[in-house]
């Protein structure tokens, strides 16, 4: 929704606005109005800005922005950039196949802070890791990649459904028995990353 | 409460702070894209803001109006 922050802030300041005005005059709540007016600023306003709040920040945790600012993604960040076109992520984020601004959330639906209950456990343990018990050398997804988040694309996608490698294996592909990755196996190899040249966004 | 009872007026302005304080904690987090902030958001301005309601709603709930004083016109008929 466009504006949804600045409609919270407005939100925000009308509710500390209309606290000073009860808090400085508290004689205004003798009346049925100002009792209503207290109301409305220490409980219905405050409500729907946290409401409001937790909306924006799970709006906010699904772009590349909010992924990309813990320091250890930054190579996962840089792998898009690569410029070669046998790169997945980085020829799926490059030719705007995916939402460059939710590039991360687009591939990795189940594996943000947002996504189901353990999804947000996993989320909050993130956190954990990252301040207290120290990140991993190496970084790797919980469970297998799953099909599913590349055929909610390419599924009934002409280029793909009728690519005869595609057409042999596609039973196998629905039901997650082949991973997609298994043939196109060049995704983030941070490893790789040295050297490798890096293509260079161009603000239109 | 046109003479505002002190104890009530303490309790909302302590309510009014608290609810004010976490809600500018809460705007501020939302200029700052980081798992951090979603987790100052919560813990901190989300506990703020519910401490006050809470106390806002404590006081109303224990505030007793005062009565009115009894009238000393003796009752009509009779």
């Amino acid at each position: 929704m466009p504006y949804f922050d600045e409609v919270l802030v407005a939100v925000v300041l009308t509710a500390i606005a209309l606290i000073a005005l009860v808090v400085l005059r508290p004689s205004l709540t003798a009346a049925r109005g100002g009792k209503i007016l207290a109301f409305l600023a220490f409980l219905v306003l405050p409500i729907l800005a946290t409401a409001m709040g937790l909306s924006a920040h799970i709006e906010h945790s699904k772009t590349t922005e909010f992924c990309l600012s813990c320091h250890v993604m930054e190579p996962y960040g840089r792998s898009l950039h690569v410029d070669d076109a046998a790169w997945l992520p980085a020829q799926h984020f490059q030719n705007n196949r995916i939402p460059r601004d939710h590039a991360c959330f687009t591939c990795h639906t189940n594996y943000t802070m947002f996504g189901d209950a353990k999804a947000k456990l996993r989320g909050l343990r993130h956190v954990y890791v990252y301040y207290l018990a120290g990140v991993p050398e190496k970084i790797q997804l919980y469970e297998p990649y799953n099909n599913r988040e590349c055929l909610h694309c390419h599924a009934g996608a002409r280029s793909f459904e009728e690519s005869d490698l595609h057409k042999e294996m596609r039973a196998d592909l629905g039901s997650n028995t082949t991973s997609c990755l298994e043939c196109h196996d060049a995704v983030h190899n941070v490893g790789e990353l040295k050297g490798k040249p890096l293509w260079k966004e161009s603000k239109p | 409460m046109t003479d505002a009872d002190p104890r009530l007026v303490r309790r909302l302005r302590l309510a009014g702070l608290l609810v004010s304080l976490g809600l500018l904690i809460e705007a501020a987090t939302l200029f700052w894209q980081h798992p951090t902030a979603f987790l100052v958001f919560l813990l901190l301005g989300g506990s703020l803001v519910a401490l006050g309601v809470l106390l806002y709603l404590l006081s109303i709930a224990t505030y007793a109006s005062p009565r009115p004083a009894a009238s000393s016109e003796p009752p009509r008929g009779g």
